[in-house]
Parts: structure tokens; sequence; C-alpha cells
């Protein structure tokens, strides 16, 4: 279990991290907290020539309130998200996340950043920053630009990040005020990756659904909105057979694969009423019923 | 009282990957990516079978003369790859990183054929290799045939107890160096003189060319037990070079190549009168062997068959055990190894006939609980179990879960691997008693233990007492530590060898002091002698409930296991737990899978089902203490969580979810509840 040989840099600065990605493009690569990178070089599943690290760059590990929304540095760690009284007092769904991504070891070292750039199917994250609307910061040779995070999943670990650029922040918006998410995840053991997981963001008006954002972790190749899921939500009252019709759009819509975790059929049906679970909680801390 | 523990916690124990020693050179291995491949050719090697030219194992029974030399397994890969992982190709450099690269380097060209994956299927296939008379390399049958009564109520169960990797905390590793005439092997192992003897086997050599040295050992459940291919390599690599080596093993090797254990299925019919009296017992146990001999699926199916009475009195019996070639790596003795599938089986009919014929399971194991000692007619001696299971069920608090709670429960034999005997040597110099003992701790606490006894034999306080760790030049014998082995007939050498020091010390001096002892030099090597298998009885009760996502919560697990004297309480208890967890890990989630063309679906110790802390259960760990014959008093434990617990919740879960549960691992999906429109 030791890694092939790579060349690595620590710079100081993101413009120089950016020379380092542009000038092996493709080749080189960004190390944040090295949760999925490490494991991925030591069981030799990839060869990376260039680790780019981020560890000596000061400033990029922030949680910051602003007047729309919250500002969260890609280098967060995970576990500063757990414990953030402000993302668990405006953004429960993120709260769950964070509190059962993977175990605590994991979360002492691994970055927000580094789970979105991954872009595993499996992450938490990419569900829920899709079903919050988060809008990523990317940087590059090119200057700055933002990405819409239901924008930024391309393919499993493909993203819109090109191969000179970096994500340095991830911006969450408020959400009204009659509005509440939950992040559901099913696992095996308590660190392994979910069997299936669903992110479920919500704005009620009165029992009315305003707003639904429903998004899927480990059960398709990438994380995307499920909008046919979220058709059978908006503007009709929260009603179980509103709730069950829409999840059972989840399950159908998702693309399952047989592997040691459990069948296709198994994991749809888990899918299906993990969703269940997500909307009433949603709805819940919505304050509605 | 917990030095060594701490050690060992604190990061201070020397394991075989801390050995560091000047022109140390690591070894890799390019291993087969096939399940059943002829291989064509191999280049970027630096050794293979063509120099490295030794094979592991004895033969197998059933196998034909011709046949039987291609069942041994070759430390490198002959022709042919019978398993994914096979080591096909060894490698080597002074830096770990670069044998890695050159593993990737090795280019082997195969020819895939049709790989045996399925053990019930193996038998109906054509022959693994040319010359072997079919792909059971044991096929017998064990008690006399019967002819049961017409009005016999009939139990048939298919039950499956699949294959689990053994997954101690440290993989399998050694160190290997070669001094020009002495070849010395420090290895993480149960038994020294066990691998010293499986090297100078393999290797042709001399024992006294020989040396192998214990380290400190992170776990073993067995699997240290033997000798494994990638160590002959080190070995003759060490000779080759006259450099030290050193081979320390991945997980994912671990995974897809140690020998794992379970993998046995068993087909049987329970005969019993309509009052629950069970008359007979036939069928099959099927064991999966794997591609070669040299683990334990000669000897596996005809010892789960031999216990297949469990505690009761069953009057007829005719079972067949095979044991199947399959093309997947040599099965290996697993915590328990046969006793917890032996146990499963026949515990799982009786919850199966309890069900029949409406009777409570623990009333209608009483009804059959053996009343005497006496042989069954598969071979082994069941004990008298009557009373130590009306004890139990007092003891376990039966009465008080019964029809409140979802409630499994097992009664159980625990065979001990006494037979054999054990070494002791006592050496006093300088005031300090040095002890070596054949079998060692792989986890367990042996110091604690032999520094009571010695305590108790000869007066010495235990600053004094040194537990030394297996080595083969400083023991002329030893066994091995496994099959509780060690508070039966280990400490009863070390009690003779305590015993035979005093009398040294009573003949030169008239009288027996410490202070003689302290002052003198002494030394006394014992080997225990004892040809006799010792049992012993145990119980658990377990308590679960399922949630409507089919996720099991395992409650409550009490044991009650006789132990007779019990030497270390703290130990026995931790024991116990481990074994608890182990058990629960079989029933729930651990698990070696295989698609059909036989490659491994578990690769990744975050996939090997190992239980997290998060699912262990409330303990409540009783011991009966009826003495063994044996001069400790003692008898064993390890062995009987992972017999009795799986029993026992497999029960819990089946009355919680209304689903008959017969094999291990459940899938999780066979739990899922079915929701209500």
């Amino acid at each position: 279990m030791n890694p092939p040989t790579f060349e690595y840099f620590a710079p100081t600065g993101i413009d120089e991290v950016i020379d380092i990605l542009a000038k092996y493009p493709g080749e080189a690569k960004i190390l944040a907290g090295g949760q999925s990178i490490l494991p991925l070089l030591k069981s030799r599943i990839s060869s990376i020539p260039y680790l780019v690290s981020l560890s000596e760059i000061k400033g990029m590990s922030y949680v910051v309130e602003g007047k729309d929304g919250v500002k969260i540095g890609s280098m967060t760690i995970d576990s500063d998200l757990e414990n953030s009284d402000l993302i668990e007092k405006r953004f429960p769904i993120l709260h769950d996340a964070t509190k059962q991504l993977a175990d605590p070891l994991v979360r002492n070292v691994g970055t927000i950043g580094g789970n979105l750039s991954h872009a595993d199917p499996a992450n938490d994250l990419p569900a829920v920053m899709i079903s919050l609307g988060a809008r990523f910061t990317i940087r590059g040779k090119k200057g700055s630009r933002e990405v819409e995070a239901r924008d930024f999943f391309m393919d499993t670990f493909t993203t819109a990040l090109e191969p000179d650029e970096i994500l340095t922040e991830v911006y969450i918006p408020f959400w009204g005020r009659n509005s509440g998410g939950a992040y559901v995840k099913f696992k095996k053991n308590t660190w392994n990756f979910s069997v299936a997981a669903v992110a479920v963001q919500l704005e009620l008006d009165g029992n009315t659904c305003k707003k639904a954002q429903i998004a899927t972790t480990a059960v398709s190749p990438k994380s995307g909105r499920v909008e046919s899921a979220e058709k059978h939500l908006v503007g009709k009252p929260l009603t179980d057979d509103v709730i069950k019709k829409a999840a059972e759009e989840v399950a159908a819509s998702a693309e399952p694969v047989t592997d040691s975790y459990g069948s296709e059929e198994y994991k749809r049906e888990i899918l299906k009423r993990i969703t269940r679970e997500a909307i009433k909680k949603a709805i819940s801390r919505a304050g509605g019923n | 009282m917990v030095e060594l523990s701490e050690k060992l916690v604190k990061g201070e124990g020397r394991f075989v990957d801390d050995i560091q020693m000047p022109g140390m050179l690591y070894l890799g291995f390019a291993r087969s990516q096939y399940a059943r491949a002829r291989i064509l050719r191999i280049s970027g090697a630096q050794l293979t079978h063509k120099e490295v030219n030794f094979d592991i194992a004895e033969v197998g029974e059933g196998a034909t003369e011709g046949g039987s030399e291609l069942l041994k397994h070759p430390v490198l890969a002959k022709d042919y790859a019978g398993y994914v992982g096979q080591p096909v190709a060894a490698v080597y450099s002074d830096d770990r990183y670069v044998a890695e690269d050159l593993i990737d380097s090795v280019d082997i060209e195969y020819e895939p054929m049709k790989a045996i994956v399925d053990p019930e299927d193996s038998i109906s296939r054509e022959e693994m290799y040319p010359g072997v008379k079919s792909n059971a390399i044991v096929d017998r049958y064990f008690g006399d045939d019967f002819t049961p009564d017409s009005t016999d109520i009939v139990i048939e169960r298919k039950m499956v107890n699949r294959r689990i990797a053994t997954n101690p905390i440290e993989p399998r590793g050694v160190v290997a160096a070669y001094d020009g005439n002495k070849l010395t092997v420090w290895v993480s192992t149960q038994s020294a003189h066990a691998i010293k003897e499986g090297l100078s086997e393999a290797l042709k050599m001399e024992p006294d060319r020989i040396r192998v040295v214990q380290v400190d050992t992170g776990g073993a459940f067995g699997l240290k037990g033997g000798l494994f291919p990638e160590y002959v390599v080190a070995c003759y690599l060490a000779m080759k070079e006259k450099r030290p080596v050193k081979w320390i093993e991945t997980r994912r090797e671990h995974l897809l190549a140690s020998r794992p254990g379970r993998g046995a299925v068993a087909k049987l019919k329970l005969f019993a009168k309509k009052d629950g009296t069970i008359t007979g017992l036939k069928g099959e146990v099927i064991v999966d062997n794997g591609a070669f001999t040299g683990g334990s699926g000669e000897f596996s199916p005809i010892f789960i068959v031999k216990q297949l009475a469990g505690a009761y009195h069953l009057p007829n019996a005719y079972v067949r055990a095979l044991s199947v070639l399959t093309n997947k790596a040599p099965q290996g003795p697993y915590r328990g190894a046969g006793r917890p599938e032996a146990m499963y089986f026949i515990e799982r009919l009786m919850d199966g006939l309890a069900d029949k014929l409406k009777m409570d399971p623990v009333e209608l194991r009483l009804r059959n609980a053996a009343t005497e000692t006496y042989t069954s007619p598969l071979g082994f001696q069941v004990e008298k179990s009557r009373p130590f299971l009306e004890s139990a069920i007092r003891e376990l608090n039966y009465e008080k879960y019964k029809g409140k709670e979802n409630v499994g429960f097992a009664l159980l034999i625990l065979y001990h691997a006494t037979f054999g005997g054990e070494s002791a040597r006592i050496k006093v110099e300088d005031g300090k008693v040095r002890v070596w003992t054949g079998g060692n701790a792989h986890g367990q606490r042996h110091d604690v233990f032999i520094k009571t006894l010695l305590n108790e034999e000869l007066g010495v306080s235990e600053d004094h007492v040194e537990v030394m760790k297996g080595d083969t030049d400083m023991l002329a014998e030893g066994v091995g530590a496994w099959g509780s082995r060690s508070s039966m007939v280990l400490s009863s050498a070390v009690i003779v060898a305590a015993r035979k020091i005093r009398e040294q010390i009573e003949k030169k001096q008239g009288k027996y002091t410490v202070q003689a002892l302290l002052a003198g030099k002494w030394d006394h090597y014992e080997y225990f002698n004892y040809d006799r298998m010792e049992s012993s009885l145990g119980a658990n009760l377990v308590t679960a409930d399922v949630d409507d996502y089919g996720r099991v919560k395992v409650k409550d697990c009490l044991s009650y296991y006789d132990l007779g004297r019990v030497l270390d309480p703290d130990n026995a208890r931790g024991q116990n737990a481990g074994g608890a967890v182990q058990g629960i890990g079989q029933v729930l989630s651990e698990e070696l899978s295989f698609d059909e063309d036989g490659l491994p679906l578990i690769t990744s110790i975050s996939d090997a089902g190992v239980l997290s802390a998060d699912l262990v259960p409330r303990f409540d760990i009783k011991f009966h203490k009826s003495e063994s014959p044996l001069p400790s008093k003692a008898k064993g434990v390890g062995e009987a969580p992972t017999i009795g617990v799986p029993i026992a919740l497999s029960r819990a879960i089946e009355l919680a979810t209304g689903k008959t549960i017969l094999e291990t691992p459940i899938k999780p999906e066979y739990l899922l509840p079915v929701e209500k429109e």
C-alpha cells in the first residue's frame, strides 16, 4: 500500500497552484485533505505524477455569514462544518450530512472543496449543495468564475473544473422563512459510503410546497437534481400521497447498480423510503406539518 | 497487570513491520487476476516457479496419485492459476516503493478457463485437475445408515455459513535473514514451531538450520497458525541474496489470498418424535475448500460432521462429509474453525423443530440435552449437558426474556484442541525467571496467567517473571496457540515445569525457597503430553430488534460458559466480548463474496463487513466453573462466543422479522420488511 512516484508541491498562494496546474494539464491534481486521493494512490488505482498540496495556503478555511448567504472556504474541514452553529441553524440539511460523513477521523481532515471536486457520486456533499442551490467560485488562468452546484457535477469523478482550475469558495444562499431541508443517509456500517442517500430542500407556503430541490447520493453516475420528482411536490399540498408519489419518482429515476451493498431493486426500495423520510423531515423543519 | 496491552496500544510493541535491518530487501508479489487460467507466459518478474520450485501442502484424501501433486499449493504458480490473488511471480527491491512499482511491471499472459465457484456445483463439474478422481478432496460418511420411523417429524434445512476473512488488525508478515548457515525468521504467528516445521519441509532444509522467532502479533484468529507461500519465497530470497527480506501483506492481499474461514453448506434432515425427542440426523456437509490443499479443507468437513450431535442425545446419524475444489483461496481456520459451523447447523435445526412442534426452543433443548456422557454415532464424545443447561436457563434469565423480547438461545459444546499437549521452559538466571511456551499470545494475555501460576507454584512475584515470545531455539518443541490450548495444556505445561524446578531445588538444597530459586541458575524444559480432546459446555442468549429498514439492533448479548478454573477473568471477559463481536459480524455483514467468474467482490476493508463499534451490544458475561481434569483445572473460552452468538442472534432476528434465517451473513435486503399498501 505505497503510492507510485509523484512530485509534490506545496505552494503558498492560489496563483502558484494555478500555475502548476496549468503547467501539467491533466497530470497535476490538488491534494486538499487527502481522504480520497491518498487511498486512490496507495491502492494504486490512480497514478498522479504531480500533487499540489494546499496545506501551506492560508485563509482558505472559513465559514462566514453574509447578508444573503454563507460563504465557506474550500479548505474548511468537514468537522468544522459539522460543529458550526451557523450551519446547524441555517442549513440543517448540511449539518445532517456532515455529522454522518465517513467517520470523525476522516471529517477532521477531509475538506468541503475536496469532497465536491472529487465528484464521487457516493460523496455526501454534492447532493446537499445541489439541493441547497449553492454556487461555487472557481479560479483558473482565465480568472475567476461562478458555477451553480447543479452544473458543476458532470459525471462520475468529472466536474466543470478545467485542468488549471481550482474550487476556492462555496456560497450557499439563504432560503426563505418557511424553508427547511433534510439529508437522510442509509449505510451498511457507520464508516461506509451510502447504500443510498437523499437531500431534500423545501420552501412552503402554508401547507403547500412553493419550491423543492431534491438530489441523490450513490444511486446514479453523478449527483443531480431529480426535477421529475420535484414537480410532484411544487404547487401542491404536501399530503402523504403527494410525498409517496415524489419518493416513488426519485426511486424510479435513479440508476443504481447491483454490488456488494445490495441489488438494484433493494437500493431503489431504500431510496424510496428514505426520500419519504427526508421530505417529512424537511417539511417539519420548514415549519409545516 | 496491564503492562503488555498498554505497551501495544501505545505503539510501543515491536511488530514484524517494525523490524528494520541494514540491506533489507522488500518482497512483492504479482498475483493472478483470474480465478482459473492457464499461465502462458510471465515476463518482467525477478522470481518465478522456474527458480522457486517449492510447494506448501501435503495432499488430501480422495486424490489419485497422479492428480494429487497438482493439489499442492505451489509457492509460485506453475502453469496454472487457481484463484484470484494466487502468487504467480515475485519481485524485490531495497526500496519498498520500488518493489510495488515492480509488481506493476510484471506481465502475465493467461488463457482464462471457466471457473468453479459454487461449492454445490463443484462435484458435477469437470475435474479441476487432470488425474483427480473427482473435485471432492474429502468424501466420507460418518455414522450408520438407519431407517427413520414413518411417524417421525422431519425438519429438512439447507444452511450456509459463507466465507469470511479472518481480518486480524495486523495482516500477515515475515522477515527472513540468512548468515550462510542458519536461516532466522521473525514472524507474526500463533506458532513459531509450526512455521519452522513447514519451512523445513517446503525448503527441504534441516530443521536445526532454521530458527523462527515470534514477534508481537496483532491478532491471528486461526490464520497465523500455518505457513504461507509468501513466507517460503521470502526465506528463499534471503538465502539467495544473503540479505534480510521483508514481506508485509496489504489488506487487499489479505482479502484475496489469505486463508478465509467458514465456507460450509449443510443439507440436513433432523428426525424427531412428536414429543420433540430427536431420533436421527441425515444429510451432508460440504466445505468450500478452494483450489489447493494446505488450508484446513482436508480436515474441516470431518471435524464439522463429528460434532453434529451438538450437546444432545442423538441415537442415529448418517452424514456425508465433503470438501470440494473451487477456484478460491484455500479455506482455513477462523476462530472456532468448524465448531461454529457444526453448532449453527444443529442448533438451527433444533429451532426449526421447536417451531414445527410449537414448542419453546429451550424446552426442546432440555428434552434432548444429554443426560449421560456418551459417544455420538458421528464419533465425538458428548458430555452430559442437561444439568449445565438447567443452570444456564437460570443464569441467563431466560424466563424473563421469553415472550417479551425477540430472544434467541444457543446451547453449545466446545471441543478443545488439547490433543498433542504443549511445551514450556522455565529458565532462572540473574534473579530473573524467564518462561518460553510452545503457544504464544497473539492478542491475548498469556503473561497474566503464566505469572499467576508461577506465583502459586513457586511463590515468585510477577516482577521477577518475564514471559518470552515463541522462539524455536529456546524451546525444542511446541505446538501453538489455538483451539483453547493455552488455558488448558500450555498452562499445564507451565505448572508441571514449575514443579520440576521446585524439585530440582529441593533435591539440591533440601528445601525450596523463593530466595534459592532467584539466587540460583535453574532450567527445565517440559513437554506436557496430552492425547485427549477435552470439551466444555456453553450457552448464549441474544436479543435483537429490526427496524423498518431491516436494520438489526442487537440489544443484549448474554453468555454463560464453562471455563473450569478461570485463570484470568479480565482476559476471559475480553475474549468473550471480542468473539461475540465477530459472531455478530458473521451474522450481519462479514463475507467474502465472489461473482460467477470467481472474481472477489470484497477487496477493501471498508466492504469486508467488519462490525463497527456502534453495533456492539450490551454484554453480560457469566462463568460456570466445573474444573477440567488438567493440572491447570481450566477449560477454554476463545471460540465459545463465535459458536454461540451467531446461533442465538439468528434466532432473535427470526423472531423479530418472521423470516427463517439459515444463512450467514444475512443479506440486508432479505430483512427489509415489505410495506403494506
